[in-house]
């Protein structure tokens, strides 16, 4: 989600990132015996259109997944998502004081328009990403400068020995242009980028296609198999999932959970679920009154049966969340109870809070956003038990995020996706009050809790690292800091003609794997 | 709404003017309207007795149910009664679309009257009004105006008044131009009454016939409209039954539930064939003359 | 008065129509709540965005001088800049036309093939069984929302008969739009086919009715040749009108099927950035929409002219 990545960017320090990728369940990998078919075109329906290929500045997934089939990176996240591998450069050494990195680039790599892919290009693109302040340039920040000594070798200088430099090189941002744009300015490059990716530029009709084609000069030998892939863009679910039936597309993005049983029965037609890094919560504002009631907030907490939210809207396709921390991310303490549901605790709750009597809440929610509409109806009933009454204040899905950052709600739904993986990045935007983001806009405030989200930044030795997540995700659950609901996966659809799918629990896929038989 | 409710009322009142004969099914057409309507109010109003569940209670372990004997038409994705919800859905829709018919009618008949008696300027300018509004499609012009004051109920209203208000007074306007040109009316005037007193005692009743027909389809097309809205994503949605709401609801569920949108849609067009008799059937009986 | 004349002084009579369009288009954006600029920004609030956007509409200036700014803009064919794409909006909205264009034409001929003869047969066979079905049917097919009725159409053309049809999209070619945009025309079509048949099926009432009709046939020519010879042409006058006057409807209709079907045309266009709030965009697109519509009304009225006698050019 766009809203969320933007801000989360702007915000969160890059202070102790681990690696890129999370634990990826092995669900859903292809093993197949046969060889790889080259050849054909597939079309992927998507609920969005791309905004922009600058993947220095953009924030949405619809976006960044297309700019990864055209830009790559010096290293890129393994499928199981924890640790990374070498893509264009082939190994790297490190200073034994940490502060210098110097990277061997791959031969024989070479630029969709045919050009070799030399230093010059890596030391431009990066410090060229660097500089964009209002994009993911904050995660650039320790870097000091950039030497290209000779056209294979790049040498990075940083201001501090950084630990997770490696994950923040291998991201999308960071990945690789042709010096000096090939000539062209910034703006008019980004419109139609050229990169060293298994695909390149073809076609876009703004606001419903983008088209890309194989890139001839591709360094992985045969690859990519697929000649072309189109993304469109199809709002209504009931098209996208009969377009995938009737054979119009090949892959259709993430269809409703109401449908997926039936798209598991149906011939020809793979579903599957691949695990993600999302996490859905209900934020309590703590600027309202009631609900910077303690007892108020684990009565509410108490009195949600995530169990039956997860088997009637996500249909069982999920678990219900114990911890702000989704089980993809290092140090999520599976053994955190979390506050579950307990009709009777809840009651016993509210009856030591301010408001025995119950009160009045609104609760936001996004105008069609049909998962929403639904669990808020079941909230609606389930506090009403508690004297809680909850009325929907509707708003445009766009806006929505806006007015829960400008903490103008008192009650509203949102959710996390992992852009790194390591819990630091997640902790401090929900504990820290002074994290920039008010504690994911809450403003729930434990001294304790923020304290130990600080030592946890600087402490190194993994087991006290994880005792201290532990002890953090288990105050946090105590206190209600907001309303932990369900783990979702990724839900993708896509004709079983179509091999070597994958996407990682981050959201992105490589498509150069891909092949249609 | 619309010019093209319009059409609509037109030709229904277009086949009493002339005059045909009386046909048998003619009056009974009224009847049946008024029946089917009828039928709809008073299971709107009956709601708690026809009904056995509570339309909001939702049961988790109940939901997509198919038709049984403790839920004639099933469950919905929250597993409350589909019966329920349609019958107090209907409260819901009949004061909406009511409400949503009422401002332009109002509105619509009042500058009808003027423009067509006054003529002039104030011809004019109306005329100029409704060039303008009807210029745009209806729903671009409606889903533009929900789109810059915000969805919501009240924001609706609004736009559809902004919209419907031309039809009314397109068509007293044209009625009033006709009926200023007749005896009684030129008696009156000719005897000095004032134009507040001819206006409203001999030209409104003459000529809100054809806006009153006229307003029984564009109550459909209103619902329908509403309906529209909800599932573009810019409707209410409120947490209390509505037709609209639930068709927009069940389109998630259509290739796999698909009668979760339908029989609401039936609800609709059942209303709408008894308010096209109704007015099939006011058209007959309102008939001037 | 010449044609030429008769279409240069209704030319001339929409003048005034524009005007009062572009006001409204104008006036869109401050029916917005707040300022304007600020909550159509949304998430690209920035504060250089926002003052960005002032000064390219000159919010902070007197009401007239915007106005008259705006007409300027759009006298140079500028219809602003997409907030969301960073390209001109007008190139936008002409990229996205031809499917469109094609969707209103298209249902057009299907309306008027469904419509006519309907009307016709409920006509010449009033109050039998057939004319009672033929009203009944539409009335029916009148409480059914478009977006219902065009995935429904899809599941059965586009999947289970035989996958007669592509499931959305907007084809290729010719032959390629004409297959895949039947199932959308139809879904348009059938939204406005209702009004068209009891619209048209009262109007040939009129025409059987009519003087010269009954002096025809007292003539003792045969029913057929009535028929075909009188009351043919006025139907067909009838039809343009009322296909004229109720454009706007079936252009309407257009926003809802192409979210449906997936068509990249305005109306796709316009829903999406509404969600994106993408502010100058929705405005280009209604005023293209209005155009499009004023178009049709001055064309229908030409056409009318040029067949009724009883129009003169005056």
């Amino acid at each position: 989600m766009h809203t969320r990545r933007r801000v989360f960017a702007f915000l969160v320090t890059a202070s102790v990132i681990a690696a890129l990728g999370a634990a990826a369940a092995p669900g859903g990998r292809e093993t197949t015996a046969t060889t790889p078919k080259r050849g054909g075109q597939i079309t992927i329906a998507r609920i969005e259109d791309s905004q922009s290929f600058d993947k220095t500045t953009v924030f949405q997934n619809e976006s960044i997944w297309i700019t990864e089939q055209i830009n790559e990176s010096l290293y890129a996240a393994k499928n199981d998502g924890k640790t990374l591998k070498p893509w264009l450069a082939t190994s790297y050494t490190k200073s034994a004081d940490g502060k210098t990195y110097t990277f061997k680039l791959r031969p024989g790599v070479k630029f969709s328009n045919g050009k070799a892919m030399t230093s010059a290009d890596v030391k431009f693109s990066i410090d060229d990403a660097r500089k964009q302040s209002k994009g993911w340039g904050y995660l650039d920040v320790a870097i000091k400068s950039i030497d290209a000594p000779n056209p294979s070798t790049v040498v990075f200088h940083l201001k501090y020995s950084w630990a997770p430099f490696l994950a923040d090189i291998a991201l999308f941002a960071n990945g690789i242009v042709p010096n000096k744009f090939a000539g062209q300015s910034r703006a008019q490059f980004y419109k139609h980028p050229i990169g060293t990716g298994p695909f390149m530029w073809d076609k876009r009709t703004v606001g419903h296609s983008v088209t890309l084609k194989r890139n001839p000069f591709y360094w992985q030998k045969g690859k990519p198999y697929l000649d072309r892939v189109t993304w469109t863009f199809v709002s209504d679910e009931n098209t996208r999932e009969l377009q995938l039936r009737g054979g119009q597309i090949q892959v259709d993005e993430f269809p409703p959970f109401n449908s997926i049983r039936k798209l598991k029965q149906a011939a020809g037609i793979k579903m599957t679920l691949f695990s993600s890094t999302r996490t859905d919560y209900l934020l309590l504002n703590e600027k309202y009154a009631p609900l910077k009631d303690v007892h108020v907030r684990r009565a509410i907490s108490q009195a949600i049966d995530r169990k039956s939210i997860v088997k009637s809207v996500l249909f069982g396709y999920g678990s219900p969340a114990n911890s702000f921390l989704p089980p993809q991310v290092p140090f999520y303490d599976k053994n955190t109870p979390g506050l579950q549901f307990n009709m009777a605790q809840a009651k016993a709750e509210m009856k030591k809070s301010k408001f025995p009597g119950g009160f009045k809440v609104q609760l936001l929610v996004g105008a069609g956003a049909q998962v929403e509409n639904t669990i808020g109806q079941i909230l609606q009933q389930q506090l009403k038990q508690l004297g809680i009454t909850v009325e929907f204040k509707q708003q445009d899905t766009s806006t929505e995020f806006q007015t829960i950052q400008e903490g103008k709600y008192q009650m509203g739904f949102s959710y996390w996706t992992m852009d790194i993986a390591d819990p630091d990045e997640l902790v401090t935007f929900a504990v820290d009050p002074k994290g920039g983001a008010s504690s994911f806009f809450t403003f729930y405030s434990n001294p304790t809790v923020t304290k130990l989200s600080h030592q946890a930044q600087r402490e190194t030795n993994t087991a006290k690292r994880a005792a201290l997540y532990s002890r953090i995700q288990r105050l946090a659950a105590a206190d209600a800091n907001m309303v932990y609901l369900y783990y979702s996966p990724f839900r993708w659809a896509y004709t079983d003609k179509l091999h070597g799918f994958y996407v990682q629990p981050l959201g992105n896929y490589h498509l150069e794997d891909v092949w249609l038989s | 709404m619309g010019a093209a409710a319009e059409t609509f009322a037109e030709a229904v009142v277009i086949e009493h003017r002339r005059g045909f004969r009386r046909r048998w099914y003619r009056t009974p057409s009224f009847v049946a309207g008024v029946s089917i309507l009828g039928s709809i109010v008073l299971l709107a109003v009956l709601a708690p007795v026809a009904s056995w569940h509570d339309p909001i209670q939702q049961d988790l372990s109940q939901i997509l149910q198919s038709p049984s004997w403790d839920h004639p038409l099933g469950t919905d994705e929250l597993g409350r009664d589909v019966w329920a919800r349609l019958l107090f859905g209907a409260r819901t829709d009949l004061r909406v679309a009511f409400l949503a018919v009422l401002f332009p009618f109002v509105i619509g008949t009042t500058i009808g009257l003027l423009a067509g008696y006054f003529g002039g300027w104030m011809d004019t300018v109306a005329n100029w009004f409704v060039s303008v509004v009807v210029a745009f499609p209806f729903y671009v012009l409606i889903i533009a105006l929900v789109f810059a004051l915000g969805s919501g109920t009240r924001n609706i209203y609004i736009a559809i008044t902004i919209v419907g208000w031309v039809s009314y007074m397109r068509i007293v306007r044209g009625e009033v131009l006709v009926a200023k040109r007749r005896d009684y009316v030129l008696a009156a005037r000719a005897g000095g009454l004032s134009d507040t007193r001819i206006i409203g005692r001999h030209l409104l009743p003459n000529v809100i016939t054809q806006a009153i027909v006229f307003a029984m389809s564009d109550i459909v097309l209103d619902i329908l409209a509403i309906v529209t809205l909800g599932y573009l994503g810019l409707g209410v949605q409120p947490p209390t039954p509505d037709w609209g709401k639930m068709i927009a609801d069940g389109q998630t569920y259509l290739t796999t539930q698909w009668e979760l949108s339908t029989i609401p849609g039936i609800a609709v067009v059942i209303t709408a064939l008894g308010l096209s008799l109704l007015a099939d059937g006011l058209a007959d009986l309102l008939r001037p003359e | 008065m010449s044609l030429t004349g008769y279409v240069a002084r209704r030319l001339l009579q929409l003048v005034p129509i524009a005007f009062g369009v572009t006001i409204l288009v104008f006036f869109l954006i401050h029916l917005v709540p707040g300022d304007p600029a600020r909550t159509m920004l949304g998430n690209h609030a920035t504060p250089q965005n926002v003052a960005l956007l002032h000064r390219q509409w000159g919010l902070d200036e007197p009401l007239p001088v915007q106005y008259w700014r705006f007409l300027a803009r759009i006298a140079r064919g500028d219809l602003g800049s997409s907030l969301n794409y960073s390209v001109p909006a007008g190139r936008l909205v002409l990229e996205r036309l031809p499917p469109t264009l094609w969707l209103i034409g298209l249902a057009t001929i299907l309306a008027v093939l469904i419509s006519v003869p309907l009307a016709a047969l409920a006509a010449t066979k009033r109050d039998r069984a057939a004319d009672h079905v033929v009203r009944a049917v539409p009335l029916v097919g009148l409480g059914f929302p478009q977006f219902w009725v065009g995935i429904m159409l899809l599941l059965v053309f586009g999947l289970h008969l035989g996958r007669a049809f592509p499931v959305g999209g907007y084809g290729s070619g010719f032959v390629g739009h004409l297959h895949s945009m039947f199932l959308p025309a139809l879904t348009v079509a059938l939204g406005i086919t209702p009004i068209l048949v009891r619209s048209l099926r009262a109007s040939l009432l009129e025409v059987l009715e009519s003087d010269y009709v009954t002096t025809a046939r007292s003539k003792g020519l045969p029913e057929r040749r009535v028929l075909v010879r009188h009351a043919l042409r006025n139907a067909v006058i009838s039809t343009v009108s009322v296909l004229g006057v109720n454009i706007g409807f079936l252009v309407g209709g257009t926003l809802v099927v192409e979210q449906v079907f997936a068509l990249p045309g305005i109306g796709q266009l316009m829903i999406n950035s509404i969600f994106q709030r993408d502010f100058p965009v929705v405005q280009a697109v209604t005023l293209v929409f209005a155009v499009m519509v004023v178009l049709v009304y001055l064309l229908t009225d030409v056409v009318h002219a040029l067949l009724d006698p009883r129009v003169r050019f005056d």
